[in-house]
């Protein structure tokens, strides 16, 4: 009910901006700059709507201003084309109806919008936490069962979170499961004793499928590391800093590298809890990993989800270091806990992506007075920061999971094996 | 008769031949009086020359008794030597190297004077400066290849004169360390292990199977030549093309130290290009081996390696063609060259 | 040979100092100025230069040239614009005494060796050139008059070594003609840093194409963010980018454009930190890699110690500032400022004088450069 609802709201929208855009001729660049700001949420139909709503861009610049010289059109025609490739990723918006949502998501929502909290792990954890208060406030309304309603009741809390910030594959699992526990609930149980016997699965999901699977990859990763070794670690993942962790707490020897990149510096935050933990650190910024490839031993990343063909979609960056890596014979080791699986397969970072807001790009560190107003007021100037992108399968040795070492394509073959029908 | 240098001279000290020219009343020349070959063969004992410098010697000397009286007879007199020495050579590439120079230089030398006893006295001079010069070519290529080498692990394949002093010379200022390969059949790879082991250097052997297996732990390799093609790739001992192939894989990077008169105008288009190849190797054996007699009567209690029976070790090449993109660069006397760079010098010396 | 004190101190002449402590405090920016300035002091040098051969002359410019060297090792298109000038006093001097009567000895020793590196015998040397204007005869050490010699030498010196500074002063200018060749209208060109060629070249191919730029804003450098904001002012539509991104756009780009920093004789070359990343992501995605660059950065040195960049490191608190200062004590930073790029990575060298691929490099090099020049 609610997506049909998006589904009208977006095509008012877009019959509104037909309007204008054939009033106003010269303004392109500038609308497409707000295009994407105007888009609500990034469910696959929004995906496909924005595509198209792109498309109607060429036409509209070229009808209507018959009396404009070509040149001009022309030109504007190619600005809205160069922009238009980058206009199916999405901008968070900044969220506006509160409506019925739970003031635990809507606080959710605040923390993700605002990159409070990062990392797949953490949010996914962070989610179904804020579920669980959710679900136990959660009151039945009467003649209707709670396997059934509850779900229609969470479904704009999630969409609520989605449009603070795009569901991570993480999110996305951990509710499909979620939902198939709601909708098996037992319809005779007490209300309270559902509530209860769902919080209890919850936990046990994050038990199981983080945190004791983190567990097992910290040990069997662990294992791969060896004394004298030079790790090489991109931004920052929970689960290799766990292993990090553990592998010097079990008494090996070896030096880490951490390589970071703006905007996020996320690298930093990894390098004070390493070396607060004595473990001897060497930081870097993306472009100089050339000059260190050649020194280390092993790469070790984590992993925002792993897809049906092997590849890796993680922070930006990763695939640049696991390419460089792989070219200096390097083995790339990615640890992954087996939730993170998705079953689409993507080709190129395209496909699925998410642009950071621009504030955060411009955030500079401090050691560099820059006059970011230069950064505004260009009108050919976008400035592009896409938060993810896809390690190719080729590029990877090795995927850690808490079932194993595992070939990076294999990881599709694991239901089965696991005597499960999906991950 | 020119006097020569004491590298030279050393040559001379026993001769088959006698050391004057005959005076032959007819005018025409009788190849018999001078057996190219022995003197090829007695100059080769020298250790420090290269077969392509051998050969130019002996030319040297084929000149110095001939009785030919126009430049055309001499020419001629000398394409027929060359082409004795090809005939009982088993590897005649360098040696073709060597000779085709000798003999492009001899066509292209400006003769003015009209004595051509004195041209003949010049051309023999010439060859003795040029052998005496390029005694020293292995030790400018060693101080090139110098900047190269840091302190790092080296792969190096058999024997080569050139690699040796290039190691030698480094060794005195930088720590390095060496992997050699066995280079079978010959085995030569001892050859270079006990060499550098005596200089103090760090030295392991390495099975020719198990350069794969070492590649990660090298930081370069260094091999020596029997010649550079037109195409800018190498010809060497069997095993190199080995190397450079996994070298390539490995990403590291593969030198070739050559002296210039091994530059060769050859361009093989495979392996089975090469003037060496000939369809009795790696042929399929028409009847079937025995096992020799040695091997069936050993007690099996005492398992020693088999090993391949003389007749199997002769239908395997001994000479491969590396391909010049495996090649990182050439260093040569003339200076640092990539294999792109080679045909530069070819061309300008053999081209119209 | 002897050679006058008055010659030796040449070197020590203010000028030379005043550019040496320049470059000593990297004060000099850019590439071209810093070869620009270099030919400037050197014609200084040259014109108030007394000389009564030309071996002094050429000892005098290289004492200059390694006193500059020296000061700044990095900064390869110093020895590289020495080496050039040095190249065309002797191209001058050849010249000019092949006109008078004193010819050398042109049947020099012709023997094997020089058979070899040389090829056949030219003939070049026996027949009279063209007569020119210079019809007096340049006489070697005089002891009558010393200063006949550099006096007749000198005008035609200046001449060459104007040439050579013409060349640096219309650099951007050539590279850029064949701009509109290389880019086509809807082109997605990504490029690093800041280079002022690059740009030259991306202004130029703006005025004839419609086209977009990705900047990628290599951090910690940032030039990135310059050359997008002088690219876009002269309406190019252009993307920044954090480096992180360069791979996930590979898949869309159609041309890496890249400066570069020195190229070296083996068609490798020295560029900012970064270019490694691009050019290895182009790579991957078959995309082609295109380098623009003067011909002054054409460096006669193959690549010594491989893969360690011109081992330049800059100031380390652009990467971890002070303000961690619990971290600063703790870990190793490094902040390298340049890559070494393999010349199996580029495709094509775009410079003053035409379009070459990286194996005719070492070709470019022996027309630029003397042999006896390559150490100075």
């Amino acid at each position: 009910m609610t997506k049909a609802e998006r589904r009208e709201q977006q095509e008012r929208q877009r019959a509104a901006k037909a309007e204008k855009a054939a009033q106003n001729s010269g303004k392109n660049p500038p609308k497409s700059a707000n295009k994407p700001s105007q888009s609500s949420g990034a469910g696959a139909p929004a995906l496909t709507r924005r595509g198209s709503r792109a498309a109607d861009f060429p036409p509209k610049g070229a009808q209507g201003q018959s009396k404009d010289a070509k040149a001009g059109a022309d030109d504007k025609g190619a600005h809205t084309r160069g922009l238009r490739i980058f206009s199916h990723f999405g901008l968070p918006k900044p969220t506006s109806h509160k409506g019925e949502i739970h003031p635990a998501i809507v606080r959710l929502g605040l923390q993700f919008s605002e990159f409070k909290i990062t990392g797949a792990n953490a949010r996914c954890i962070a989610t179904l936490t804020a579920f669980k208060t959710v679900i136990q406030d959660y009151v039945t309304p009467p003649n209707n069962t709670l396997s059934r309603h509850l779900m229609t009741y969470l479904s704009p809390q999630i969409s609520y979170l989605v449009a603070a910030r795009p569901m991570s594959v993480t999110m996305g699992n951990a509710i499909r499961q979620l939902k198939l526990d709601i909708s098996g609930t037992d319809i005779d149980l007490p209300e309270q004793d559902a509530k209860d016997a769902l919080c209890e699965k919850i936990d046990t999901y994050i038990r199981d499928r983080i945190i004791a699977a983190d567990q097992v990859i910290e040990e069997t990763a662990g294992n791969k590391i060896k004394d004298g070794d030079a790790i090489l670690t991109y931004a920052r993942s929970s689960v290799v800093e766990k292993v990090l962790l553990a592998a010097h707490a079990d008494g090996r020897q070896f030096t880490v590298t951490v390589v970071d990149s703006r905007p996020m510096l996320e690298g930093k935050k990894l390098l004070q809890v390493l070396s607060s933990a004595g473990i001897q650190c060497t930081y870097l910024l993306l472009p100089a990993v050339g000059s260190v490839i050649t020194e280390t031993s092993m790469v070790l990343v984590g992993a925002h989800s792993l897809h049906s063909n092997g590849a890796v979609f993680s922070r930006a960056g990763t695939a640049l270091v696991a390419m460089m890596a792989k070219q200096h014979s390097v083995p790339v080791v990615v640890c992954c806990e087996t939730y993170k699986f998705s079953e689409t397969v993507q080709l190129d970072s395209f496909t699925r992506n998410e642009l950071a807001p621009v504030e955060l790009f411009k955030s500079f560190p401090q050691n560099r007075p820059q006059d970011l107003s230069s950064l505004n007021d260009q009108p050919n100037l976008q400035i592009l920061n896409p938060l993810y992108d896809l390690t190719p399968p080729s590029s990877i040795t090795a995927v850690v999971t808490e079932v194993g070492v595992i070939p990076p394509s294999s990881i599709s073959s694991i239901p089965l094996a696991l005597g499960r029908t999906m991950l | 008769m020119p006097v020569a240098h004491s590298p030279i001279q050393a040559l001379k000290s026993s001769s088959a031949v006698p050391t004057t020219i005959l005076e032959d009343p007819s005018g025409s020349l009788s190849q018999q009086g001078f057996d190219v070959y022995a003197s090829y063969q007695r100059i080769l004992e020298n250790e420090e020359i290269a077969t392509p410098l051998a050969a130019i010697l002996a030319l040297t000397e084929l000149i110095e008794h001939s009785k030919a009286g126009t430049m055309f007879e001499l020419v001629k007199e000398l394409h027929e030597a060359a082409e004795i020495l090809k005939k009982r050579t088993t590897n005649p590439i360098s040696l073709n190297a060597g000779t085709e120079l000798f003999i492009a230089f001899v066509t292209l030398f400006p003769h003015e004077s009209d004595n051509f006893a004195d041209l003949k006295t010049k051309l023999v001079k010439q060859g003795q400066d040029y052998a005496a010069e390029a005694l020293t070519f292995r030790g400018k290529i060693s101080e090139l290849a110098l900047d190269f080498i840091k302190d790092d692990s080296i792969l190096t394949h058999s024997y080569s004169r050139v690699v040796m002093q290039t190691l030698l010379r480094a060794h005195k200022q930088k720590r390095i360390s060496v992997y050699v390969t066995e280079a079978r059949p010959r085995g030569l790879g001892v050859k270079t292990y006990e060499a550098l082991t005596a200089a103090g250097i760090p030295c392991t052997m390495v099975l020719d199977s198990a350069v794969a297996y070492v590649m990660d732990m090298v930081d370069f390799i260094l091999v020596g030549s029997e010649a550079v093609v037109e195409s800018g790739g190498l010809i060497n001992a069997v095993g190199s093309n080995q190397i450079a192939i996994i070298a390539k894989a490995a990403k590291k990077p593969f030198y070739a130290l050559a002296e210039s008169y091994k530059f060769h105008r050859l361009f093989p288009l495979s392996q089975y290009d090469l003037p060496t190849h000939n369809d009795d190797i790696l042929s399929f054996p028409r009847h079937a081996q025995r096992l020799s007699p040695v091997l069936t009567a050993r007690p099996s209690v005492a398992p020693s390696p088999l090993a391949m029976t003389p007749e199997q070790i002769l239908r395997n090449p001994r000479v491969d063609y590396t391909m010049p993109d495996l090649i990182s660069l050439v260093f040569s006397d003339v200076g640092i060259l990539t294999p792109e760079g080679v045909s530069q010098y070819l061309v300008g010396m053999f081209a119209g | 040979m002897g050679i006058p004190p008055e010659v030796q101190n040449v070197a020590n002449q203010r000028i030379v100092e005043v550019l040496v402590s320049k470059l000593r405090r990297r004060q000099v920016v850019g590439s071209r100025q810093t070869a620009i300035e270099t030919v400037l002091v050197l014609r200084q040098v040259v014109s108030k230069a007394r000389f009564s051969n030309i071996e002094q002359l050429i000892h005098i410019i290289k004492a200059v040239g390694r006193r500059l060297v020296q000061a700044q090792p990095k900064e390869h298109t110093v020895g590289n614009t020495v080496r050039k000038v040095l190249h065309h006093v002797r191209e001058e001097y050849q010249a000019v005494s092949r006109a008078g009567p004193s010819t050398q000895t042109a049947k020099s020793s012709f023997s094997i060796s020089k058979f070899v590196s040389q090829g056949q015998p030219r003939k070049q040397n026996l027949t009279a050139p063209k007569s020119d204007t210079r019809s007096t005869s340049l006489r070697e050490n005089d002891p009558n008059d010393p200063d006949s010699f550099a006096k007749g030498l000198k005008p035609v010196l200046m001449e060459a070594i104007q040439d050579v500074l013409d060349e640096l002063e219309t650099v951007y200018d050539n590279v850029s003609k064949s701009a509109k060749d290389h880019i086509h209208s809807d082109e997605i060109i990504l490029t690093i840093g800041h280079s002022k060629t690059v740009e030259s070249f991306l202004k130029a191919a703006a005025h004839y194409r419609n086209y977009i730029v990705i900047v990628a804003e290599t951090a910690p450098s940032f030039g990135g963010h310059e050359m997008a904001c002088s690219l876009s002012s002269a309406g190019i539509s252009s993307f920044l980018v954090p480096d992180s991104s360069i791979y996930a756009l590979m898949s869309r780009v159609n041309k890496c454009i890249l400066g570069a920093h020195a190229i070296l004789a083996n068609g490798g070359m020295f560029a900012i930190t970064g270019s490694l990343l691009a050019v290895s992501a182009a790579q991957a995605h078959s995309t082609p890699v295109v380098v623009c660059a003067g011909q002054f950065k054409l460096t006669p040195l193959w690549n010594l110690y491989h893969d360690y960049g011109a081992l330049d490191f800059a100031d380390p608190s652009s990467v971890l500032g002070f303000e961690e200062g619990s971290l600063v004590d703790k870990v190793d930073v490094i902040n390298p400022y340049f890559d070494y790029v393999g010349p199996e990575l580029i495709d094509v060298y775009i410079t003053n004088d035409g379009d070459h691929p990286p194996s005719s490099v070492y070709r470019l090099i022996k027309e630029s450069y003397d042999d006896d020049d390559h150490e100075l």
